[in-house]
């Protein structure tokens, strides 16, 4: 079969295949009469479908070097739903479904704390499909709706242990302001299109810089400040942050890990997306797009530096964790807000950085908290202080956590040092020394934060001789496998640099491609419905 | 009748973004769980209608809009229909929102029942055992 059906083919089932796989879930657990076994197997068929699919997306769009569009019921762009995938958005999926992958393994470990586990592997596919939903589509409604579904997933995961009060107080929190958030971004759909009289990602792109009126402008600024504000809440940034901190610690750990890792990355996704492709450098907003990406920096420097500090005086490790999270979601802010500098080489190097950083922190973080599920399901406590010592009956697990803290920390050779390097460097040759001298403070500052975690857990004397879970082998394993990929990454680095400059390329230079794509699949006669002349 | 029309049609916006403020207002700053719900089923509302508003497209072509039911097929009055009718795409987009508000408060209200068999309270000043 030809590459180019075979990747049609795959995509298309992507959304059904995962919710039907979560809907049937709960009736196959009941008529099966396995609690546990039946949904963890289809959970991980949906998993490695996803995984197979992205992946091979990733490889033709590689290949192609040109987005790949998939119409939903074969209606053309504009008149229909679309997935439009560049470089950019199919690295992330591909990152996100091996991640989740990961995730529905450590959950089948985790599943003894869980109990009616099958509705759990329902809302974690259904947290799937929103993840991949946001990430694939071109089309700004469809990303309401796709994510909808990803928060009503979050909302019900978070407040699964519902015996526990904090776990509850957390969800309904988080829910409430979760729930204004998107009907937020709804408004900002209709705004655009009633300015636009259209919600293809592609189309407003091309009316955008098309466009000049002053109405528009404003309408525009309206729009996309709501839109952001969505998307600064998702990705847990200030001041939007405490949602994390409170629902981290509560959820169940695999979820905690989904929270830091997966579902920060949509918000970053969707900001990079509408500030650089939809409102890019030509388009209508183009005076107040500096301002935005300014207050975005300054946001991120802000949370960046806060939670830095906050990260000391945490005595939970998964709150701990959290913070470290939001600080480094503060950086790759800093990075991705570098488009209001004048030369294009310096966007393109910090832009790079940012991608790099993405990578890094989503994989280090993953890492980092299903390893404190290990440590935490153990010494049945979440305080650093009562947990220390527990690391030394899981040698691989502690070397696990020591490598991905050294990776967030940014020591040579490890990819975390890389991405932090081209962030710096980037605002560096523009002569903007605010910001690399803010990345080496924020390191620093967090530096305690992490010596805490490795100190107590790992060197410290035991206070009571614990014992080890049964089948936790091959999760550590697991977890040394993903640590060692941060390793390996960064030594081949300079290798990958090609592909991560290339999907930079696609994101800051790509708009023209990404419409002419969008504009090739409009059968003739359809053009003179078109709102443009 | 033009100007009764404007007239209307003005007081209907003046009031969405009336209830915009007043409700963001409710849900920031109201302690009560439910009455923050229920501010939350008006912004929700809110929104929806000004979907249905912007469908109206009475600023495009200064005349009433037509009901958006195409019962004549010739090329002609298809063109002449796409110039009137009210613009049934946003109508489409509140559907699917409101089915998805509709699953988000039921999730809300199920959440405020359990927090209430917690804390005995749905006083969000009173619920703070996290810091935040």
């Amino acid at each position: 079969m030809e590459l180019d059906t075979l990747v049609t083919n795959m995509i298309g089932p992507l959304t059904p295949i995962l919710v039907t796989l979560a809907f049937i879930t709960p009736l196959v657990s009941k008529l099966t009469k396995s609690e546990k076994k039946a949904p963890f197997i289809l959970a991980t068929i949906g998993g490695l479908y996803a995984t197979l699919t992205t992946t091979t997306v990733l490889y033709y769009v590689i290949l192609e070097e040109k987005p790949l569009i998939y119409k939903y019921g074969g209606w053309p762009p504009h008149f229909g739903i679309v997935y439009e995938i560049d470089l950019f958005n199919a690295l992330l999926a591909a990152l996100v479904a091996w991640l989740m992958l990961s995730i529905i393994l450590y959950s089948n470990w985790y599943s003894r704390y869980l109990d009616e586990a099958s509705w759990y592997y329902t809302l974690l596919l259904g947290l799937e499909t929103g993840i991949l939903g946001c990430l694939y589509t071109g089309d700004a409604f469809n990303l309401f709706v796709m994510l909808e579904v990803l928060s009503i997933s979050t909302y019900g995961l978070v407040t699964y242990h519902r015996s526990r009060a904090e776990a509850v107080e957390a969800a309904a929190k988080y829910a409430l302001i979760g729930a204004v958030a998107t009907t937020m971004y709804f408004v900002a759909v209709v705004l655009l299109y009633s300015g636009f009289s259209t919600v293809n990602m592609a189309y407003l792109a091309l009316l955008s810089s098309m466009l000049e009126t002053p109405s528009l402008k404003y309408l525009s600024l309206i729009a996309v400040s709501l839109a952001l504000w969505t998307f600064t809440f998702k990705s847990a940034i200030f001041p939007n942050h405490f949602w994390l901190v409170d629902a981290n610690p509560e959820a169940p750990t695999p979820i905690s890990a989904a929270l830091s890792g997966l579902v920060e990355s949509v918000g970053i996704y969707a900001v990079m997306r509408f500030l650089y492709t939809i409102f890019g450098e030509k388009s209508v907003l183009v005076e107040y797009r500096e301002v935005i990406l300014i207050v975005l920096l300054t946001l991120g420097a802000i949370s960046g530096v806060v939670c830095a500090l906050m990260m000391m005086y945490q005595r939970d490790i998964k709150r701990l964790l959290a913070y470290s999270a939001i600080s480094h979601t503060g950086i790759i802010y800093m990075g991705l807000s570098a488009g209001f500098l004048i030369s294009e080489d310096v966007v393109k190097i910090a832009i790079t950085g940012t991608l790099v950083h993405i990578v890094s922190h989503c994989i280090a973080k993953v890492v980092l908290f299903m390893a404190s599920g290990v440590f935490i399901e153990t010494a049945g406590s979440r305080d650093l202080d009562e947990i220390g010592g527990v690391g030394k009956i899981y040698p691989l697990t502690s070397a696990a956590v020591i490598i991905s803290i050294l990776s967030l920390a940014g020591l040579i050779p490890f990819i975390g040092f890389y991405s932090k390097l081209l962030i710096a460097l980037g605002y560096i040759s523009a002569g903007f020394v605010l910001v690399p001298v803010l990345i080496i403070i924020i390191t620093a500052l967090s530096i305690p934060g992490y010596m805490k975690i490795i100190s107590s857990v790992i060197f410290n004397v035991p206070r009571k001789t614990y014992e080890k879970l049964s089948r936790s082998s091959w999760i550590e394993v697991m977890l040394l496998l993903m640590a060692m990929s941060l390793l390996v990454l960064g030594v081949i680095f300079w290798y990958l640099m090609p592909i991560f400059e290339k999907t930079t390329l696609s994101l800051i230079k790509g708009v023209d491609i990404y419409v002419q794509v969008a504009c090739e699949k409009i059968p003739g006669e359809l053009w003179r419905w078109l709102p443009l002349k | 009748m033009e100007i009764i029309n404007t007239y209307l049609l003005s007081v209907v916006l003046a009031s969405l973004l009336a209830n915009f403020v007043i409700s963001l207002y409710a849900i920031f700053f109201k302690p009560h769980y439910i009455k923050k719900i229920i501010a939350l089923t008006i912004f929700s509302d809110t929104a929806n209608t000004f979907a249905i508003f912007i469908g109206y497209r009475r600023w495009i072509n200064q005349n009433p809009s037509k009901v958006p039911v195409l019962t004549d097929l010739n090329p002609r009055a298809v063109e002449e229909f796409a110039k009137l009718a009210v613009d049934p795409l946003p109508q489409a987009l509140v559907l699917t929102a409101i089915v998805i508000g509709l699953a988000v408060i039921l999730f809300l209200v199920f959440l405020g029942w359990i927090l209430y068999s917690h804390y005995k309270t749905l006083d969000m000043r009173e619920i703070r055992r996290l810091r935040g």
